[in-house]
């Protein structure tokens, strides 16, 4: 059991933070399944993050007065039931109030967890275990949750994290010895829990708004758009050995961390085509750039100040009140962005369905099949290709046609793209405000 | 690796990596991904139509009409289509924008040749009208140096303009039979019209 004990515990963590945004890619299809509002489906994102945010650092005080295995597997047991209740979830309310739970116990299972590792592994590799699961659970969470919601469905994306947490529960309890609690003599590290708190909002932009961008900006298959955001936990475990090449001071590590995000960001603000490919390089820079902060922000927030667990639970505070800024920054700013973006697409419709080489009684023919696509999108780019199959034509006329349907969508990705620059700007400049952080901190060492 | 390298290495390398990435997507339009602008409808457009005889011509002169009717109400060809497909009213200014948009059509393209003689349309016309078999057969009996003596395609077509009830025209777009029964109808007022003028001249 005790080799296995120390896995389970940081697949747990990985779990817990992967849930932070593995619905992401599946939103469309609960969005579906449940007849839900994009409002109320953005809250099954937002209420774990809050929760778990919120929850994080009064799971860790109430740690110091509990048997800290029986607190640690209640944290287990209770995220895995929420998950298995999310799965089953009948209507979008009961899946928010999933959600809140499973989010709930995976703040008691973090700070849980935490000490289970330290009494493991030892100080040092299990602080490094707790963190990396973490780094590996966030940048791995939105990839995971795509491939489970094209493969499966939305539901399994929470069925699979049942049985992992499950073993985890007599895992916890198996744990015999957990190191003393020292007195709480050290104050939270502001400066990095609120780098933390900027980078995590940054990160959001590119996870969140990318896989957004991708499913429904683009029309790309959950799995796809899985498969393309791969590129940033790649990257993200990619920036550990750049980093020990060079061998940084922390701060300049942080520093060129939040640039890359920052520089990654901006790259996904002006793609040159919907051509998958040109997102690779941005989504590098921006792993590249969680792989070297998000770890070191942790670690610089928890070194040696105790009680560990309290501060570990104020950088899972941090990441996810600003996974939550994130999202209640952005959020406004692209669906407003993608409600303006349909003036623009339907005047570029409209010019190439009046200058397309069709005769003109299909012209009109395919200005009334578009018309019941285009209007009453409520900020969603629209499908055409369910309107061109109902279009018919002589089969003289079938090349022209699919070449006009091609260059219609061409412009609703482009009308997509322009509609999500903005928010990929705005997360730049939060990881630019993150990179500022850093910078009194600069002064007071040299002085 | 000495302290300088340090330092500098790492933040140097990001400064290459993000420059180059942004730099290629600049580079290769990354700034300009954007739907395509509707032009200037006040400048001249190069109007065509796969279609031939009166569809053909009907579209080009719709074409250019709409150009000409946007340029004077100032806005886009784009956003007075989208306007005037939706259902509603129209305002007089947009009834008054495009007759006058389609009669400058009429004339640009006579100016420039584009416009069919009358002997041209004839037999189509005369397909789809409502006369008797015995006058059908006589009209396409005449020469059609006869029937572009007397039918100018200008003429008629600027007197069709005129007879159309373009507010209610416009307000019934989804249905094509009336659309095509009301055309049909300014059409054959603005032949005999013209037809009339033309003898009252003669005599």
């Amino acid at each position: 059991m005790r080799l296995v004990t120390a896995p389970l515990l940081a697949v747990t963590v990985g779990l817990v933070l992967a849930d932070s945004a593995i619905v992401t890619l599946a939103l469309p299809e609960i969005l579906h399944h449940l007849d839900a509002s994009v409002g109320q489906v953005a809250w099954v994102l937002i209420a774990y993050n809050l929760v778990l945010g919120l929850g994080a650092v009064p799971a860790a005080l109430a740690f110091r007065r509990a048997d800290p295995r029986i607190f640690t597997a209640v944290g287990i047991a209770m995220f895995a039931g929420a998950s298995a209740w999310c799965a089953f979830a009948d209507s979008i309310e009961v899946l928010i109030v999933a959600r809140c739970v499973q989010a709930v116990g995976g703040a008691l299972a973090l700070v849980g967890c935490l000490e289970q590792l330290v009494a493991e592994r030892g100080e040092r590799r299990g602080v490094g275990w707790w963190v990396t699961a973490g780094v590996i659970g966030t940048a791995v969470g939105p990839v995971a949750g795509g491939l489970l919601t094209q493969a499966i469905s939305w539901q399994a994306i929470f069925v699979v994290q049942v049985p992992f947490a499950a073993l985890a529960v007599p895992a916890a309890l198996a744990v015999r010895a957990v190191p003393q609690q020292g007195p709480d003599r050290h104050r939270p590290a502001i400066r990095a829990n609120l780098t933390l708190a900027l980078l995590s909002a940054a990160l959001t932009a590119a996870l969140f708004l990318l896989v957004l961008l991708l499913v429904e900006g683009w029309g790309r298959s959950p799995a796809t758009a899985a498969l393309t955001v791969s590129v940033v936990p790649v990257a993200a475990i990619a920036a550990r050995p750049l980093a020990r090449l060079f061998r940084p001071p922390p701060e300049v590590e942080i520093a060129v961390g939040c640039f890359l995000v920052a520089g990654g960001l901006v790259g996904l603000a002006i793609p040159p085509s919907s051509n998958l490919l040109w997102s690779v390089a941005p989504q590098a820079l921006v792993g590249l750039g969680l792989g070297l902060t998000v770890d070191q922000l942790t670690s610089r927030a928890m070194d040696l100040r105790l009680p560990r667990s309290e501060h570990a639970a104020w950088t899972i505070g941090a990441r996810h009140v600003g996974v939550v800024l994130g999202l209640a920054v952005l959020t406004p700013v692209f669906t407003a962005d993608l409600q303006d973006a349909q003036e623009p697409a339907q005047e570029a419709i409209t010019s190439l369905v009046l200058d397309s080489p069709l005769m003109p009684q299909d012209k009109v023919s395919v200005a009334e099949a578009l018309g019941g696509a285009l209007v009453d999108q409520q900020g969603q780019v629209p499908e055409l290709a369910p309107a061109f199959d109902r279009i018919d034509v002589a089969a003289g006329e079938q090349p022209a046609l699919d070449q006009l349907e091609r260059d219609l969508d061409d412009q609703l990705e482009r009308a997509a793209t322009r509609a999500f620059r903005d928010s990929f700007l705005i997360g730049a400049g939060l990881a630019l405000a993150a990179l500022l952080t850093l910078v009194p901190l600069g002064r007071r060492r040299s002085s | 690796m000495n302290a300088t390298a340090r330092w500098a290495g790492l933040p140097v390398l990001a400064l290459v990596l993000v420059a180059l990435v942004v730099g290629v997507q600049l580079g290769n339009g990354g700034g300009s991904y954007e739907p395509l602008k509707p032009a200037d409808p006040c400048a001249e457009r190069e109007v065509t139509s796969r279609a031939e005889g009166i569809e053909g011509l009907t579209e080009q002169l719709v074409l250019i009409g709409i150009d000409e009717a946007a340029c004077t109400l100032q806005v886009s060809r784009e956003e007075l289509t989208l306007e005037l497909a939706r259902p509603g009213e129209r305002n007089d200014a947009q009834v008054d924008a495009l007759r006058d948009g389609l009669k400058t059509a009429v004339t640009r393209m006579k100016d420039d040749g584009t416009l069919p003689p009358a002997s041209a349309l004839v037999d189509e016309a005369l397909e789809s009208s409502d006369l008797n078999g015995f006058l059908k057969t006589a009209i396409r009996a005449l020469p059609d140096g006869v029937i572009d003596a007397a039918l100018k395609t200008d003429d008629v077509l600027t007197r069709a303009i005129d007879k159309l009830d373009l507010r209610d025209l416009l307000e019934n777009l989804t249905s094509q039979a009336d659309l095509e029964q009301q055309i049909g109808a300014a059409v054959e007022e603005a032949v005999k019209d013209s037809l009339r003028d033309r003898l009252r001249n003669l005599i």
